[in-house]
């Protein structure tokens, strides 16, 4: 048997690896993607694909899902097919199964002859050619083709040696590719030092040790998510939500459904009751919707491992939005994952009342993109950041304002000082939406106005406001949220106009505001205390106005304080 | 001369005295005494039996500045933003580093949203001025201020690092209107770009300014009053000391001055010993710490945030690197739900204790573990002044580890401490090999109260040959404010692209920062190093390349550069000698080197020699020779295994490796690969 302080030092020693696989990535990347955004994981998995360790923080979508492209490589090249120094590159939608700009890079990790296992990094590139500048090509791209370059499990390293018609081929298709390949050497840097760690590892243990320690590992997971699941009440659990569209079929909103089964400690998440494949590019191959959800609900402080989903069954039907097949579009692959993640809480909702918030914005931030050239210094540039919302009231306290998506973790907006640094705009505003909150008996956080002037001429690029037809909903009687758009004034207009996902260009002083919705309420507003309503006016969270029509609550704006005889009056009619 | 340092802990005031005239080092340990931190630095002083009229230099730390901030006693502050950006301080980076947490908290903000105000007044990147401040919009914000109760006041304009000048005419206005208050501007603790973590470090500044300054103000006092006539320094976070003039300006130099101390020591009395290079390890009651230290000089913190990252309060000020982690010598072992076992983070405390102290403990402490297999004599705990209940810590070990596991009590004690010890060799990974160096390139400076029983493992664990203990370990943060030196940091965002630097202009910005430093300085001209903050054109994040003034005179525009390369290799495995390169900031460090201590002579004290049973390694155990540190003299070698004891600590030296007592009286272990 494995003894026990062996068994700690490798529980400890895996997910510090992929940490500081991360570390040096984020610290050595050329793209905002990367270093602000952290939209990447660094993964460790075992010959066959089984997550060993991931990295923590980070974008929380890209859990575990490694595993199919290194099941795929294998069957591809067999299990002897691999040397030392084999650096592999693929972004390829037929397996990957997210946006073109996710560019995936791993090694695999020989002993003595033999494959254990593979290190291997996801990270999103600035460009890869076609229409995938930026945060991506997003939904209104139709194919693949039309998305960018293409690379299917490609050797861009064979043990050791560059392939240098790959490179050179990468390096001719893609828009700036000094970023791009600079972020690829910090991928490959990354990959190579967790190498070295998981040599000093087996070295030290022995390949044997180490596996029985990681067979131990999963099985402990598996069993204390269990036990969670467990505590839960046994049930079938359903709710249903909407996407609006998929920027192509407008008038057609893609039905989100999910299924919730817990028997024991079984849980089961079934999603076939979502849209099939869409025309438009919402589509992925994906389980980021159950896992995330299912992680937060089970061990969101744990490091994760293959256990933390051993217990978890998910299912996607093939030729569902989230189980697309290729060449099904999907540059805007990621768009409805929050928004499936909350309604799966909506289902649990009622099991567990006092682990589940209102629907929080549930979009990938109110993303801020503007291209030009800058007259200075001749050279093009992208500005670019990801603004948060408000989150959805709690059980026992409001909700957070201005923070992104339950699908993104530690992604941070860019310094204003930053964007003005690296590009020529001048970004005047940066500010909570009164009243944009839901009212509830636990307040909705709030969502942001960021609005940017161009100093010079370029293009914007704008996404497109969603979550209307469906508005981010509130939980026991609390007021739905929402209210994200995009907003333009084009310089020598008065008034701003609202956009829908447009590139366009567009004369210097010209404005844009990047406004970020409001999360759902929890719980009756006119159960809220009196005194937390006159705090948000107070605070200016929350106009009179509202306090009075939502909240039920009167307050003198002079003195600030509540007129207790009104309040009584106003809440006694509507009860 | 006498130096006197006393370092005020959470739980104990300590203090360590040195009087060149004879080479004599004098310690004394008081209870701290929360509600009055100035009485109990008088009584440490007093307990020392110094005379307070002979101390020529008191070098003090404190925990005032971080419990101010963190128990949220600060004083009710007002903000002055610029005109469009009031919530920037409210909505942070946006970030969630716990991804997967639904009840994730940002940090408490420290100003109401309702106290913060905004000015018509704006720069642009480069700082130029695109609307000009009206100082009469300050004035009608001030008195606005002042009827809402604000004692204190920040101001942390746009892109005022490149341009102080609004600034310093809001904090004109502002003092001029309100001359009770503590004003408090950006640019006068740190010139760099990101306006929310420059916001945070202004307003923690301006928050806890009135208290920590009213603190040194009376510390100064009272030292006064009892007869104090030399010269006060105060600890700050960057391994420096500052005068209480300069402490008065930037409380928050001060947030992490306890932990500091040690790191400075260690450096110090590796560096005498001939070692430049050691890890400084700290390990007390409640939790470990591990920092490195390079060519002498402590590693710096990339980014610092008060009470961690997920929710803490960012600042952006030079901390020293330390890595902590919560195990010391009350955490708790536990088997969890599937039947691992765990050590900590939970912890005894000081009360109930370990199982061993008698004082109602139950649960199985790493101390008690240590008691089990023998190490820590139950008879000669600090010096014999507390008995330790070794039977129950049998007992706890056995019931609640031993028998659910299936291993006998000596073994499952065993498990405890090297689990302990593995925990604490990840933190010690996270200060070397995690950036880029190889421990075994280094010594082990090992303190704390439980330092000296564990390092010897951790040591073996990481491949590090040598682990040095030195003297008072007990009471080695106190010692390292005695020997710290006073330096200054200054930085100044300065973004250009390498290839259009002006280096003329460039030697302006040095000299001015050069200015600002000496200024701060007391006494001898201070050493001045100088740091190009640099990084691949398109990057983020950068280094700071250590760049001699002549680079800059010469204009030696492919040294800076290849000086950069090299660094980035040594530090990621990878560079890109072709790609552009750009500066984004310029620090300035300014260190005045004060006269340090030499450590005495090892006493020789005649002590009879003794044994006891000890469990060393798998097996039973065995008899281990038992040595007081006071007896020890220059030169000698002791073969293990072994124990040294003395107040407040055991050193283990374990049976293949050496313990050598150095001239200067430190113990060093040369450590066994195998063991």
């Amino acid at each position: 048997m494995l003894d026990p302080v062996t068994l700690e030092v490798i529980r400890n020693t895996l997910p510090a690896i992929a940490n500081e696989m991360a570390a040096d990535l984020q610290r050595t990347s050329y793209n905002m993607m990367i270093y602000e955004v952290c939209d990447f994981c660094t993964t460790l998995t075992d010959a066959k694909g089984r997550l060993i360790s991931q990295n923590v923080g980070g974008v929380s979508h890209f859990v575990a899902d490694l595993g199919v492209i290194i099941e795929d490589i294998v069957q591809r090249e067999g299990p002897d097919g691999f040397s030392p120094e084999d650096v592999f590159i693929t972004n390829h939608q037929r397996v990957a199964g997210q946006h073109l700009n996710n560019v995936v890079i791993y090694m695999p990790f020989m002993h003595k002859g033999r494959l254990l296992g593979f290190a291997m990094t996801r990270a999103h590139w600035i460009d890869v050619g076609g229409s995938s500048t930026g945060l991506g090509a997003g939904a209104f791209v139709l194919d693949p083709w039309f998305e960018g370059l293409q690379i299917d499990q490609l050797r861009i390293y064979e043990a050791g040696k560059l392939n240098k018609t790959l490179h050179a081929m990468i390096r001719d298709n893609i828009r700036y590719p000094e970023a791009s390949l600079g972020d690829m050497r910090a991928q490959i840097a990354s990959c190579r030092m967790a190498i070295k760690r998981l040599e000093e590892l087996v070295e030290r243990y022995t390949p044997e040790v180490v596996e029985e320690a990681i067979a131990t590992i999963f099985a402990e997971t598996e069993k204390r998510c269990r036990n969670i699941v467990n505590a839960i009440p046994d049930g079938v659990y359903e709710a249903s939500a909407l996407y609006d569209d998929d920027s192509v079929k407008m008038d057609e909103p893609i039905q989100i459904h999910a299924r919730v089964t817990v028997a024991g400690g079984d849980m089961t998440i079934d999603l076939s009751g979502c849209s099939q494949q869409r025309v438009g590019g919402v589509n992925s191959r994906t389980l980021a919707g159950a896992r995330v959800a299912y992680k937060a609900l089970t061990e969101p402080e744990a490091a994760v491992n293959e256990g933390s989903f051993s217990a978890l069954k998910t299912i996607i039907p093939e030729g569902n939005v989230m189980m697309a097949k290729y060449p099904a579009p999907m540059g805007g692959w990621s768009m409805i994952v929050p928004t499936v993640v909350d309604t799966i809480f909506r289902a649990l909702a009622p099991a567990i009342p006092d682990r589940i918030p209102a629907a929080h914005h549930g979009l990938l931030g109110g993303s801020i993109v503007f291209i030009g050239k800058d007259p200075k210094t001749g050279g093009n540039f992208v500005l670019q950041s990801l603004e948060g919302g408000g989150w959805g009231g709690r059980p026992h306290e409001d909700g957070e304002s201005a923070a992104v998506s339950v699908c993104q973790g530690n992604v941070k907006n860019s310094p204003i000082e930053s964007m003005e640094i690296k590009t020529p705009v001048v970004v005047e505003e940066r500010s909570l939406r009164v009243d944009s909150g839901a009212p509830g008996r636990f307040r909705g956080g709030l969502g942001v106005d960021v609005r940017v002037r161009n100093l010079v001429e370029g293009k914007w690029n704008l996404a497109r406001p969603r979550r209307r037809k469906c508005p981010p909903w509130g939980l026991w009687n609390g007021n739905s949220g929402g209210g994200a758009e995009y907003l333009m004034r084009v310089a020598g207009n008065n008034d701003f106009e609202s956009m829908d996902q447009v590139m366009r260009p567009v004369p210097k002083d010209t404005e844009v505001i990047i406004r970020t919705g409001g999360g759902g309420g929890w719980g009756r507003p006119f159960d809220r205390e009196p005194e937390a309503v006159l705090n948000d006016v107070r605070e200016g969270l929350v106009s009179v106005r509202k306090a009075r029509e939502d909240y039920g609550v009167a307050i003198d704006a002079v003195a600030m304080r509540i007129d207790e005889n009104e309040t009584s009056v106003l809440r006694a009619a509507r009860v | 001369m006498l130096f006197v340092a006393v370092d005020i802990g959470g739980t104990f005031t300590d203090l360590v005295g040195f009087d060149d005239s004879n080479s004599a080092l004098y310690s004394a340990k008081r209870l701290t005494t929360p509600d009055n931190l100035v009485r109990g630095v008088l009584n440490c002083v007093d307990r020392s039996g110094l005379p307070m009229v002979d101390i020529t230099q008191l070098i003090h730390g404190s925990t005032v500045a971080i419990n101010t901030l963190i128990e949220r006693k600060g004083a009710p502050t007002a903000l002055l933003v610029t005109k469009g950006t009031r919530d920037v301080y409210a909505i942070g980076r946006g970030n969630r580093p716990d991804a997967y947490n639904l009840f994730f908290a940002r940090p408490k903000p420290l100003v109401p949203r309702r106290h913060i105000h905004e000015v018509d007044e704006r720069m642009l990147a480069g700082g130029i001025v695109r609307t000009v401040i009206n100082p009469q919009e300050i004035v009608a914000i001030a008195r606005q201020a002042r009827a809402d109760g604000c004692q204190a006041i920040a101001v942390c304009f746009l892109h005022s690092y490149a341009n102080t000048a609004h600034e310093q005419s809001a904090a004109e206005a502002l003092r001029h209107e309100l001359p009770g208050a503590y004003v408090s501007a950006s640019h006068e603790i740190m010139r760099e770009y990101r306006e929310y973590e420059r916001i945070s470090t202004t307003v923690v500044n301006a928050y806890i300014g009135p208290t920590v300054s009213g603190y040194v103000g009376r510390l100064e006092a009272g030292l006064q009053e009892h007869g104090f006539v030399g010269e006060l320094s105060i600890m700050q976070s960057n391994g420096g000391v500052m005068s209480p003039a300069v402490a008065f300006k930037r409380p928050v130099m001060m947030m992490e001055s306890g932990p500091v101390g040690g790191i400075i020591a260690s450096a110090e009395i590796a560096r005498t010993l001939g070692y430049s290079n050691v890890i400084s390890f700290d390990m007390g009651g409640t939790t470990a710490k591990a920092s490195l230290v390079r060519d002498s000089a402590p590693a710096m913190a990339e980014g610092y945030y008060v009470g961690g990252y997920a929710s803490g309060d960012p600042v952006m000020i030079p901390v020293v690197d330390v890595v902590e982690i919560g195990t010391g010598g009350g955490s708790i072992a536990w088997i969890d739900e599937v039947g691992a076992l765990k050590v900590g983070p939970r912890s005894a405390g000081s009360a109930p204790g370990p199982i061993c102290y008698g004082l109602g403990g139950t649960q199985p402490t790493i101390t008690d573990a240590n008691v089990v297999l023998g190490r820590l004599g139950a008879e000669e705990f600090l010096g014999g002044e507390m008995r330790l209940d070794a039977a129950a810590a049998e007992q706890g070990i056995a019931t609640t580890i031993g028998e659910p596991l299936g291993l006998d009590t000596a073994t499952a004690a065993r498990a405890i401490v090297e689990i302990a010890v593995a925990k604490m060799s990840l933190a010690v990974r996270q200060v070397s090999v995690e950036k880029g160096y190889d421990p075994r390139d280094f010594a082990l400076v090992a303190s704390g109260g439980a330092g000296p029983l564990h390092a010897a493992m951790i040591a073996r664990d990481l491949r590090i040959p040598k682990v040095i203990i030195p003297w008072f370990p007990s009471h080695f943060s106190a010692m390292g404010m005695l020997m710290a030196d006073e330096r200054h940091d200054a930085v100044r965002t300065y973004p250009v692209a390498l290839e259009r630097l002006d280096f003329s202009d460039l030697g302006r910005v040095v000299e001015e920062l050069e200015r600002d430093l000496r200024s701060m300085c007391r006494g001898d001209a201070p050493a001045i190093q100088i740091q190009l903050d640099l990084r691949y054109i398109g990057q983020e994040f950068s280094l700071s390349v250590p760049t001699p003034r002549e680079r800059i005179v010469n204009a030696d525009r492919t040294g800076i550069r290849a000086a950069f390369d090299a660094m980035h290799q040594q530090r990621y495995a990878h560079s890109a000698d072709d790609e552009p390169v750009e500066i984004i900031n310029v620090r300035l460090i300014a260190a005045a080197r004060r006269a340090k201590p030499a450590m005495p002579k090892p006493a020789n004290v005649k002590s009879a020699p003794r044994t006891r049973m000890v469990v060393m390694s798998p097996g039973p155990a065995v008899s281990c020779k038992v040595i007081d540190r006071a007896s020890l003299a220059a030169g000698m070698v002791i073969k293990g295994p072994a124990l040294i004891q003395e107040y407040g600590s055991t050193t283990v030296v374990f049976p293949k490796d050496t313990c050598t007592v150095a001239a200067t009286g430190e113990l060093i272990l040369s450590i066994d690969a195998e063991g």
